[in-house]
């Protein structure tokens, strides 16, 4: 995506495939003040030049961190000792320049014993790639220092000395036995196990001096608050505003009722639509920048754990709004670390369940309709449901009872809630009770969500959904005391209408809390109005009021509303610090008509309202789990759209009534109509049911016999009011006739329309075909179920679901 | 108050001294009072405006406007001097601070710039209750009566929710 201006000598690109793009002098560095507020402590300490050279730096570092993991693999790749000098040199010469004497002797060492290593006088060990690593933290530590305070903090103690020490004493210790030892010249591939014997004896030495300068690699570093960005995506922008001040000057000359004004309005649109689109461009950073520097970070987790983990990547080059990669980077490193402490086993184990030693954690990231999907996945041990239960029911999380009856899914739902580990034992790295339910907090606080799937004993994948950029989101309009509020269409779940003479009935109540009775489900409900003591309208709701039915942060309730208006695109803008400490708000919008509209934070709403969320509610009924999975189940199927083009992109379901008590499920894409046929209008031909159909004769199928009981075959059928549910499907042609043919299946009713997933053929031994709708089995119809392959790696297994249903 | 568009009687422009140095104050009007504020710290006076009402937020806070691609709190300078909120529209002055961003004044009307010596302004006189204390700046003599300066930073609504002396506020109506 980015084009690459012609680079100087300086920083010149020789990584290999697969890394973060490398930022070449043709990109302009652009102050980015608008996400993060600024954190250094004191600008005016560090001036320009030097901040240019410190965030220079630290890229060439990172670029130099995941060329040291590579070349821990290829020691003989001279192309990556070639790039991991140059960053080291250039920093070198630079300081020199700057008069930053500390950095420049320590850059000085390691610059010494990178040449010897490129001449080939020093062969690669895990020792030295340590060492070298070593010197990466301490340079990073002052470059940090230095952006701080302005001063390499030149102090009585010399902290380097005995990195230096180290990195001479690698240099001549490497250079006797190296020579006969591993040719580093020579380019043949060498066997990976070789690196790892050796490690310890100089991993001991290694570590000692590195926690003085810097403590974790995974310290959270210095927070970006720069970007770079195209010079043409800067330059498109230019030219589009430069179009916008053009557009903006004619329409200010406009006389009122000019002819031209709609042209000139149309331009207008397009002008802002393009600029908005550049914007983003620019916003857009590739994924990739956040998985640099996890290869460092398990490696030495991998030790620190005693586990051997290798880390792949994919789409590192799929783009996400710049303020929502600052906010995944934690959750997303939290995750890693959890994968290889918990989900990887011991290579013993591993060689034990047939696995080869070295465990792959793979993280992948794509775009999905409007969504970038990570996925990590390991191919670990995977979750025990069993064990989570246990754990659940010991924590009092669940009671014995509920957890009995619990599905896969939602037990793994269980290891989002606060204070839940199933460590067996607390290490330094994980397992202190603070986890996933961290990551889903963070996640959910950009607007997305978080999905776990595991197999036991082949592993787990954790699934990250975020939304592209958060300045502009989708949401619904609704009214409510006269006010127009926004709610953001990622906690919307559904939408009810009560008319005014059903309220009374419709609603129950439990001393004040009320109630709505939603396909069986109590739902919590909330007035917006009274909530918000706003003035009461009962004009507003004269004929009726409407439930948002919606979920964040694990709270689901109904708000209830006067009316629902268009659902807009809205631009987020924050309010004031005055107005943020009420809490309810999470900022406001200029909708369509010019008026504002404060947009409602769901989840404070639910808790000012005092809904519980989903981990309390799990203790005494688990309801809310219910739309969670529905929305985990649409993103299942989606991955699947994903992964596997073939399958038609509508897998929603429309569920009906055959006979009493069975349900059954239908492509709803195969569905034309569903029509309310008088029974009078059926009639018979040779026995079987028809109905005159737009011209065309249907033939009925009544497999349940709902017909019988309406009184289709007693005598009376003209004067019968009943009427018999009918959908009109199409139905895959018969071998021999061409294309689709229309037929119409009588139903007892029709229960939902819904998002499905299919189950791998044969499930449970059932010869037909059997789909998770809802979390409850369905039977596919038979003539409908040829023609849907099937989905790769259904999450849920038939055995639980089945155990649902019973 | 029978119109808000009511113009301030018996202002001159200028009460300018020739030797001191002077300052320009945008003259404005809440309940029976006279205001100014120095015309450099006003952004941009927009006309009638009807902010919208946040639910839940300070009585004086009258709701936000939507200034230049910003949502902007506005203050309501009646319900600040324990006024009735003012039910018509009102006019809504953008005014700059430098530590917290703009914000919005909500007035009854917007009168005249006046130039006044700068030298002329009195301070607050000790009798006044806390209140006005907090959200006056200081008094300047005109020939038809006084005018109140008012400072933008002290009429912040950061500031004025750090006050406190704000948070229940008995409104009356005149």
């Amino acid at each position: 995506m980015p084009l690459r201006m012609a680079s100087t000598d300086r920083l010149t690109h020789n990584c290999p495939h697969n890394y973060p793009p490398p930022i070449t002098q043709g990109r302009a560095r652009v102050s980015h003040a608008l996400m993060l507020p600024p954190r250094v402590p004191d600008k005016g300490k560090v001036d320009e030049l030097t901040r240019e050279f410190i965030a220079e730096s630290q890229e060439g570092l990172e670029r130099m961190e995941l060329c040291l993991t590579e070349l821990e693999k290829r020691p003989g790749d001279r192309e990556l000792v070639a790039e991991i000098f140059r960053t080291v040199h250039t920093i070198k010469g630079t300081t020199g320049f700057l008069g930053f004497g500390r950095l420049e002797k320590l850059a000085h060492a390691g610059e010494n014993l990178l040449g010897a290593l490129r001449d080939g006088k020093v062969a690669v060990t895990a020792g030295l790639i340590n060492g070298l690593l070593d010197l990466m933290d301490g340079l990073r530590a002052i470059l940090r220092l230095i952006e701080a305070t302005g001063t390499e903090g030149v102090r009585a103690r010399d902290e380097d000395s005995s990195l230096i020490a180290m990195l001479g004493e690698l240099k001549d210790a490497g250079s006797a036995p190296a020579i006969a030892a591993t040719p580093a010249t020579t380019p043949s591939d060498p066997s990976p196990t070789s690196t790892a014997a050796t490690d310890s004896p100089v991993a001991d030495v290694a570590a000692s001096p590195t926690t003085a300068l810097a403590p974790f690699p995974g310290a959270p570093s210095i927070p970006d608050k720069s970007l770079r960005i195209d010079v043409e995506v800067l330059n498109r922008m230019m030219n589009l505003v430069g179009e916008l001040v053009l557009t903006r000057n004619q329409i200010l000359q406009c006389t009122p009722g000019a002819l031209n004004f709609p042209d000139l309005a149309r331009r207008l649109d397009s002008v802002t639509a393009e600029l908005r689109e550049s914007v983003m461009e620019a916003r857009m950073q590739p994924v990739g920048h956040l998985f640099g520097k996890f290869p460092r970070m398990v490696r030495d987790l991998g030790r620190t754990c005693s586990r051997q983990v290798r880390i792949e990547f994919e789409g590192q080059e799929t783009g996400l709004d710049k303020s929502l990669l600052e906010a995944i980077r934690d959750p997303l490193t939290h995750a890693v670390r959890n994968s290889v402490d918990h989900g990887i086993e011991s290579p013993e184990d591993r060689i034990k369940a047939g696995k080869p030693a070295e465990g792959v954690l793979r993280l992948r990231a794509f775009h999905q309709s409007g969504w970038v999907v990570i996925e990590l996945t390991d191919d670990g041990a995977g979750i025990s449901t069993e064990r989570v239960l246990a754990k659940a029911i010991e924590r009092g999380l669940v009671t014995p009872e509920k957890a009995a009856s619990m599905g896969e899914r939602e037990v793994l739902q269980l290891l989002f809630v606060a204070g839940f580990s199933t460590a067996k034992q607390v290490t330094s790295v994980s397992g202190r009770g603070v986890g996933m339910d961290v990551v889903r907090a963070n996640v959910e606080k950009v607007g997305g969500s978080v999905d776990l799937e595991s197999r036991l004993g082949f592993g787990t994948t954790l699934r990250l959904r975020v939304p592209l950029t958060l300045a502009i989101v989708p949401a619904l309009v609704v009214r409510s005391g006269d006010q127009s509020f926004a709610l953001p269409q990622n906690s919307l779940v559904e939408l009810v209408y009560v008319p005014l003479r059903d309220a009374q009935t419709a609603i129950e109540s439990i001393g004040i809390a009320q109630l709505y009775r939603l396909r069986e489900r109590l739902l919590p409900l909330v007035w917006l109005d009274r909530l918000l003591q706003l003035e009461h309208n009962p004009a507003a709701q004269e004929h009726g009021f409407y439930i948002a039915v919606v979920e964040s942060e694990g709270r689901r309730f109904g708000l209830v509303v006067d009316d629902l208006m268009a659902p807009e695109e809205i631009v987020v803008k924050p309010l004031s610090a005055a107005l943020r400490g009420i809490g309810m708000f999470s900022g406001a919008t200029v909708l369509g008509n010019g008026t504002l509209a404060l947009i409602l934070d769901v989840a404070a709403t639910g808790a000012r309202a005092g809904v519980r969320p989903i981990a309390d509610a799990t203790r005494s009924g688990g309801k809310d789990a219910e739309a969670e999975r529905a929305r985990n189940q649409q993103a299942q199927i989606q991955d699947a759209q994903a992964q596997n083009p073939q399958i038609e992109m509508d897998r929603s379901m429309v569920v009906f009534e055959v006979r009493a008590g069975e349900r059954m499920a239908m492509p709803l894409s195969l569905v034309e109509r569903i029509e309310s046929v008088p029974i009078s209008e059926v009639e018979f031909a040779g026995g079987k049911a028809m109905l005159q159909y737009r011209g065309e004769v249907l033939s009925l199928e009544d497999e349940g016999d709902v017909l019988g009981p309406l009184g289709v075959f007693s005598g009376e059928t003209t004067e019968s009011q009943a009427v018999a549910t009918v959908l009109i499907c199409l139905r895959p042609g018969i071998p021999g006739t061409h294309g689709m043919r229309r037929t119409g299946i009588v139903v007892r009713q029709v229960l939902d329309i819904t998002a499905g997933t299919l189950l791998t053929e044969d499930a449970a031994g059932f010869s037909g075909r059997l789909a998770m709708v809802r979390d409850r089995v369905t039977t596919v119809h038979r003539d409908f179920a040829e023609g849907l392959s099937t989905q790769p790696a259904a999450a849920l297994q038939p055995a639980a679901a089945l155990q649902e249903v019973a | 108050m029978s119109d808000a568009r009511v113009q301030p009687d018996g202002l001159h422009r200028d009460f300018g001294d020739e030797s001191g140095a002077s300052v320009s104050l945008c003259s404005l009007r809440a309940g029976p009072g006279l205001f100014g504020i120095d015309t450099r710290k006003i952004r941009e006076v927009l006309g009638a405006t009807t902010p919208q009402r946040v639910p839940l937020s300070p009585q004086y806070i009258s709701g936000v406007v939507p200034y230049r691609g910003e949502v902007l709190t506005t203050v309501c300078f009646r319900v600040l001097l324990g006024l009735e909120r003012w039910s018509k529209q009102r006019c809504v002055l953008i005014l700059d601070d430098e530590d917290e961003g703009p914000f919005g004044l909500a007035m009854e009307s917007v009168g005249e710039v006046v130039t006044i010596a700068q030298d002329a302004l009195e301070p607050n006189p000790s009798v006044l209750d806390p209140r006005s204390m907090a959200l006056f700046d200081g008094t300047y003599r005109l020939p038809a009566g006084l005018m109140v300066r008012l400072d933008p930073h002290r009429l912040h609504p950061s500031r004025l929710a750090e006050t406190g002396l704000f948070a229940d506020l008995k409104l009356e109506m005149i």
